[in-house]
């Protein structure tokens, strides 16, 4: 019996300790952490845009759509709509979900994609980070694009033995790409 | 001295990997590229470090009946301060690195120094062993990652920058599957094993088996006879 609250003690003890020392750095952390992603979005939006005089992370407006929340950052430039920035994130991945930032411009064009977290194979699947398979999306009109692979009947080269990833990528791209046809014009008044 | 020796135990002679045999799950599973292996390597350096100096000091707090919670409990904690320290004041680092952290609490070679080496001895050599230990693992990780990255992909690259890409030459895609991990490390065991065949044999020593190798099957010994 004496032994037994021993053990006991000292497992409590023990395990009370560890709780203490990770509640103490999850506190000492958090903001800073916040601060961090928050730099990172504010990146990927910069990234994916064209250039413009405002601060499209200041400049958003949201909708429900589908079930979900969609933001959109708004560029302007010399008071004109110069591009939208969304983020959307697909779960057919291999592996997990896909967040990508997609970036709009004014003539209606893909201007640039971002994969902000994937967790796909590296070596295969990975490769959607890859500048070969991200610029295919580059100039392609939102109207008359298929954001389909090319197996689907879609406009975009899959990866080979990475069909399933490259299926996620256009799947989360053409999801905000609804959105925001349904939205253009509140999207393009946003900030005028 | 003595902290030399466990130091450099861990490299070659009880390399965690290629030896011990220890940690097979992340060996296997991260060593698709160079990068991959080396950021699994470093960071579980780091846990295995910081592990070993902890459960040296409690050993003798700790009764032997509930070691093993005791154990997970300083790996786990450690492998979550790690993380959020690494998410906050390294985000660069976390980016490459952090979906290998989380891995760490399963692999092995923690728990497996700390019941084996850690519970028994002093702080110091404790620290020695964690540091060997780790160093092998990332020595063993690497090698493996650039076989299957040069085979697999055709090229090495780290952290983005292309080191060097092999042309015109298609690369075998299943070396950087699942079932490339269990070719290249089985090839990769028997090259070491015949090496420290030979190297005894050069010295004029029986060459000894490791410890608890089944011997039945094995004809290593008989090599070159």
């Amino acid at each position: 019996m004496k032994e037994f609250l021993k053990l006991v003690v000292i497992l409590t003890v023990i395990c009370t300790l560890a709780g203490g020392i990770l509640a103490f750095v999850y506190k000492a952390t958090k903001e800073q952490i916040k601060l961090v992603e928050h730099a990172a979005s504010i990146a990927a939006i910069n990234q994916v845009l064209p250039p413009c005089d405002n601060v499209p992370a200041e400049n958003t407006c949201t909708f429900d759509e589908n079930g979900k929340s969609w933001t959109f950052y708004v560029a302007r430039k010399d008071g004109q709509f110069a591009g939208a920035a969304f983020k959307s994130t697909s779960s057919k991945g291999y592996a997990g979900d896909i967040a990508i930032m997609t970036g709009i411009n004014a003539q209606g064009n893909i201007n640039a994609l971002v994969i902000l977290d994937h967790k796909e194979t590296p070596g295969l699947g990975a490769n959607i980070q890859k500048p070969g398979f991200k610029s295919q999306f580059t100039g392609k009109s939102i109207k008359d694009t298929v954001f389909k692979v090319k197996k689907d009947g879609g406009a975009i080269d899959q990866i080979t033995a990475a069909t399933i990833s490259s299926r996620a990528v256009c799947d989360a791209v053409s999801s905000g790409l609804t959105v925001f046809k349904q939205h253009e014009i509140e999207i393009t008044n946003q900030g005028k | 001295m003595n902290f030399l020796k466990e130091l450099l135990k861990g490299l070659w002679k009880e390399n965690p990997t290629f030896r011990i045999v220890l940690g097979m799950c992340p060996t296997l599973a991260v060593t698709t590229s160079v990068e991959n292996g080396l950021g699994m390597g470093i960071a579980a350096t780091f846990v295995l470090i910081c592990s070993n100096m902890v459960i040296s000091a409690i050993r003798n707090i700790v009764p032997s009946k509930v070691r093993i919670p005791c154990y997970i409990v300083v790996i786990a904690t450690f492998v979550i301060v790690v993380e959020l320290i690494m998410k906050a004041y390294a985000p660069v680092l976390h980016k490459n690195l952090g979906i290998f952290i989380p891995l760490i609490v399963v692999n092995c070679i923690i728990l497996g120094r700390a019941e084996a080496f850690a519970s028994k001895n002093s702080v110091i050599l404790s620290a020695a062993d964690g540091i060997g230990m780790g160093l092998g693992f990332t020595m063993a990780l690497v090698v493996i990652g650039v076989c299957r990255e040069i085979l697999g992909a055709g090229t090495i690259t780290i952290w983005g920058g292309k080191a060097m890409q092999i042309h015109n030459v298609d690369p075998m895609i299943l070396m950087v599957l699942a079932p490339g991990g269990f070719f290249m490390l089985g090839c990769l065991l028997g090259l070491m094993n015949h090496i420290q065949s030979f190297m005894a044999k050069r010295q004029g020593h029986s060459y000894a088996p490791p410890k608890n190798m089944d011997c039945r099957h094995c004809t290593i010994c008989k090599w070159g006879k």
